[in-house]
Parts: structure tokens; sequence; C-alpha cells
């Protein structure tokens, strides 16, 4: 099945994947960066509400009450 | 009824398995490879559209630029039969979400514009700044030409989003009015039937202009790095 997938893909796609497309492949990686930013910062923002929500006082650690106050001061 | 309008635009799941890889693969089903030298009137019909649509927009193409012309043709042939498929009644359309015209749009203009600066850099940095700017403006130009750069790929993707998705919540309301005009009064349940018609006929020229502009527009960015 592979050499199948060689021969019919890879094979007629070469010069395009590896000559036309350069600059493409580097813009996907620019996507893939900004992709793998956002799901980070959503992550960490989740993990950090879940912390202040979560805990029985809501006061717990130093970042917990770094964020409440930023959360607060904005109203929220 | 607030539920049910957007539930269609929910990334679909069988039995737990997201099977958005398959709808967005099935498009490809409808464009057969050909393999002979005349072929059925399927192909040999999708052969004379391609052959037109890529006559057309690659004529204001350099060579370099006509290195994209498989990209381009495939890109087409893809939004636009994504968004035709997505008429198809309870259908999901892979174009409506965002993050998948994000991933279309981001890699393509960054390509092009990263071709630009690896083959005419000194072009490419000219763009920031139009001809004839008085010398007082040049800064500020300098700044929105650069936003207006970076907005580009944004603009791509919001584009399609907005308009397939617009187009289909049109056509949920529209028809969920007329189901319920029918038993108020049967004349203007008729009336708006009718401009459901005339609806769902925009979207079919909708779903294809769409495409056409999204490939239009990165041909452009291309034409403009080339």
């Amino acid at each position: 099945m592979l050499q199948n997938l060689v021969k019919s893909v890879w094979v007629p796609m070469k010069p395009y994947y590896t000559q036309a497309y350069q600059e493409i492949w580097l813009g996907m990686g620019l996507m893939s960066l900004i992709v793998y930013k956002i799901r980070s910062a959503d992550k960490r923002s989740k993990a950090l509400k879940g912390k202040i929500f979560a805990s029985s006082k809501g006061w717990g650690t130093k970042d917990t009450i770094l964020l409440s106050q930023d959360t607060v001061s904005h109203g929220l | 009824m607030n539920e049910n309008l957007f539930a269609s635009f929910a990334a679909p799941s069988m039995m737990g398995l997201p099977i958005v890889v398959l709808i967005v693969m099935f498009p490809s089903v409808l464009f057969p490879t050909p393999s002979r030298l005349i072929n059925n009137r399927l192909i040999s019909i999708q052969q004379w559209l391609i052959q037109l649509t890529s006559k057309q927009m690659l004529a204001i193409h350099n060579q370099k630029g006509r290195t994209w012309a498989l990209m381009l043709m495939s890109l087409i042939l893809f939004i636009g039969s994504t968004n035709l498929l997505g008429l198809l009644p309870h259908s999901f359309t892979p174009t409506t979400q965002l993050s998948m015209n994000l991933g279309m749009a981001i890699p393509l203009w960054a390509g092009t514009v990263i071709t630009g600066f690896r083959y005419k850099t000194k072009v490419s940095l000219a763009h920031f700044l139009p001809q004839g700017t008085p010398l007082p403006l040049i800064p500020m130009l300098v700044v929105i030409e650069t936003i207006s750069l970076l907005i580009q790929p944004m603009a791509l993707a919001v584009r399609l989003t907005a308009n397939i998705t617009a187009g289909h919540l049109l056509i949920h309301l529209i028809g969920g009015a007329t189901l319920a005009l029918i038993n108020i009064s049967v004349t203007t349940a008729f009336i708006t039937f009718i401009i459901l018609i005339l609806l769902t006929i925009l979207e079919f020229a909708v779903a294809l202009i769409q495409a056409y502009v999204f490939t239009l527009l990165v041909s452009l960015y291309l034409h403009d790095n080339t």
C-alpha cells in the first residue's frame, strides 16, 4: 500500500513538495506556531481559573490571588 | 430554537470519533483522476471547467507565479465543492469553521509574502510605502501598510466564514419561519417560501463566488510578490 502511495502520490508531486511549495511549508510552520501559542494560553488560563473556583476558599496560592485581583479589577 | 440554529455548525462526531476529516476529504471523491486521453463525460466537463478557470486565473502571472497553478486550482475546486455540498440539507460545511479557513489562509498568504521577500526583497519592502507619499505622512503610512498586510489572512478567512455561515443561518431562519407561518397564514407562508427559494439560488451563487474570491485574492497576493 505504501509503495502504491509513493508511486501514485509522492513521485508526481515531488517537485511541488520539495521546490514549489517551500514557502508554503514555512507558512504552515508559522500557522502551527500560532495554533500552539493560542492553545497553550487557553490551557493555562483554564487551569488557573479552575484552581480559583475548585479550591474551597478560593484564595489558596499566589497565582490564584493575583488572578482573582486581576478579575476583580476588571469588574468580572 | 436558538440551540437548533447553531447546532448544524458544531463539529460532527460519530460514536465519539470526529468525522470532520472524512467530510473534508469527501469532495475529492467527486473529482476522479483522468486515466485516459479521452475520458467520460463527467471528467471531460471537469477538465474543461478547470482549463477555463486556470487560463483566466493564471493569465496575469509570470513563470514563477505559474508554479502555483496546481495549488490555486485545487483551492478553488475544494472551496467551491465544499460550499456547494454544504447546501445539502442537514450536511456539515467545513468552511463555516474559522479554524479551517485560517488553516487555508495563513499558510497561503505567508507563502506569498515569504516568496516576495525571498526573490524580490527590495520590491517587497517597497510595497510598505505607496509611491508619491508626502514626507510627513511616511511613518504613519508605513504603519498602516504593515497593518493592512498583516490583516490580509484574517480578512480572507473571516470573509469566507462569515459569508457561508450567514447564508446558512438565513436559510435556517427563513425555512423555520415558512414552517411556522403555514398554520397562521398560507399566503404569507407561500411568499416566505418564494423568498427561501430565491435565497437558496443566491447561496448557490455565493458558494461559487466566495471560492473564486478566496482564490483570486491569493492569486493577487502572489502576483504582487512574484
